[in-house]
């Protein structure tokens, strides 16, 4: 092994990891972000890297104590004043704008308005994760059932969003391995091929982390539209090709908007297309088969990674049959990036 | 940060070299929103060069103080101890400019998406003052 990639909002820098694992020398290293858009354009810096020279066998990880250390989702105004210095906070943060529940839950209320989604429509997403969760003894929630009612019944966060319409705190740590076919063909399990990978951007990008992103013209369309467009292209695949599916569910609503924009369903039937028994084994289009952030844990989307290679590998607690072909889509905001992997053969 | 009239409302940098024009407008009692000089495109969040047509010259203009309600979040689980559960975000769309602005509602109103919305100006500690949003009354 000698490269490593590193989300750009880990506490460990490739250094750190080379040095607890015994790397002898490294020879490329990069930091991705931010956040929970950076997994599949992690695995897309490993395969640059490798197809570059830069490396030949690279290692992706993503650790956080996102329980017992720095918890996300809290506020970032521990000062006197917020904002400035090109953050743009000073136009939110003073409103009690805080935090990314909230503003996923501005986001879901106008997909209401605009589509009539119900909450039932993203309680279906958050069952479907928790029913994978509770067949995974991995996961966070592996002991613990959830019905609609008790979805509905969960104590409100930030309306139109309730308890468990959000993810979980985790601490956890997950990494994956990339190397060219050749190398991959030659070891003991069988690899999960990389057909292609994407990043984008929103066009005509916003700065600062998140909030921002409210000032686009269409508040119900996430980066994922863009990063389709691009990973589609690139794989010469499109939705009908894929078995199975992660989706990055920092919340339900965050699923919802990436069904549409990944082109599983139309704009403004993400709602409808969830309740339809789509996401369940069996269906149409399964997801998060180990629990999602949802339920199995929280890892900034690179347990979705891992899940991803499961599947093709056939080593998923909620297996696919006959799984081909998953899209992991690392697409929330403010950018996005993903990942599409195939059976070898 | 908590006195004993309780903890004081989160105060924006209100003088950044990029932003500070949007809180000195607000001082003197205007809604002003940095455009391009060139072609007019309106640039926010605020930036010093007109993606459209290319240029660097820039000026804050004064905009309607009028809009309509795209969305909206009733916040119920308290993160910070200046905003106080319940209240409620708005995301106003200010009329004729296109641009998208933050605003803050105590408790619970009730609302509409699309519904007419007024500027006005909230004056913090220290001097600060907030352009903030809030429906316009019926009778109007
Ligand atoms: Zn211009």
């Amino acid at each position: 092994m000698d490269g490593i990639v590193r989300c750009s909002h880990d506490t460990v820098y490739a250094h750190d990891l080379a040095h607890a694992i015994g790397v002898p020398q490294l020879t490329f290293w990069s930091d991705v972000g931010p956040g929970g858009v950076a997994p599949a354009a992690m695995v897309g810096q490993a395969v640059a890297a490798i197809l570059s020279g830069q490396a030949e066998t690279v290692v992706v990880f993503r650790e956080l104590n996102g329980r017992s250390g720095r918890r996300y989702g809290l506020a970032d105004a521990a000062g006197d004043r917020v904002g400035g210095a090109g953050t743009y906070d000073e136009f939110f943060l003073p409103y009690g704008l805080l935090t990314p529940g909230q503003v996923f839950a501005m986001l879901a209320r106008r997909h209401m308005a605009e589509f009539g989604t119900e909450p039932e429509h993203l309680g279906h997403i958050a069952l479907t994760c928790r029913e994978r969760a509770n067949a995974n003894p991995a996961a966070q929630m592996h002991e613990r059932t959830m019905t609609m009612d008790d979805y509905l019944g969960s104590r409100p966060i930030a309306e139109p969003l309730r308890l468990f319409d959000f993810c979980l705190e985790t601490d956890g740590a997950c990494a994956v391995v990339v190397t060219s076919t050749e190398r991959a063909r030659d070891l003991r399990r069988p690899p999960a091929l990389i057909r292609a990978v994407a990043q984008a951007s929103i066009p005509d990008p916003q700065p600062g982390m998140m909030y921002p992103i409210l000032m686009r013209d269409s508040l119900t369309e996430l980066p994922a539209a863009a990063v389709a467009r691009t990973l589609w292209s690139r794989a010469g695949l499109g939705p009908g090709d894929v078995d199975v599916a992660q989706l990055y569910d920092c919340f339900t609503i965050t699923v919802l908007l990436q069904l549409e924009d990944w082109g599983f369903c139309a704009k403004g039937e993400g709602g409808p297309f969830a309740a339809s028994g789509n996401l369940g084994p069996g269906g149409s289009l399964p997801i998060n088969t180990a629990g999602g952030h949802l339920s199995e844990g929280y890892v900034h989307g690179m347990n979705h990674v891992l899940e991803g290679v499961r599947q093709i590998r056939g080593t998923s607690t909620s297996q696919v049959p006959g799984a081909e072909t998953c899209l992991v889509a690392t697409t929330p905001l403010p950018p996005g990036s993903g990942l599409l992997l195939r059976s070898d053969g | 940060m908590t006195g004993p009239a309780g903890p004081s409302r989160l105060l924006p940098v209100d003088d950044d070299l990029d932003t500070g024009p949007f809180f000195a407008a607000a001082r003197r009692g205007e809604l002003a929103l940095q455009h391009c000089t060139a072609c007019g495109l309106l640039l926010h969040v605020p930036k010093a060069y007109c993606h459209r047509c290319g240029s660097w010259e820039t000026d804050w203009r004064v905009v309607p103080g009028r809009g309509s309600l795209l969305t909206w979040t009733v916040v119920t689980h308290q993160v910070h101890p200046a905003h106080p559960v319940p209240y409620t975000v708005v995301l106003v769309a200010v009329d004729g400019c296109g641009a998208h602005l933050v605003g803050s509602l105590p408790g619970r109103p009730e609302l509409a998406t699309g519904q007419p919305m007024e500027v006005w100006f909230e004056h913090l500690d220290h001097g600060v003052v907030l352009p903030n949003w809030r429906p316009v009354a019926p009778h109007e």
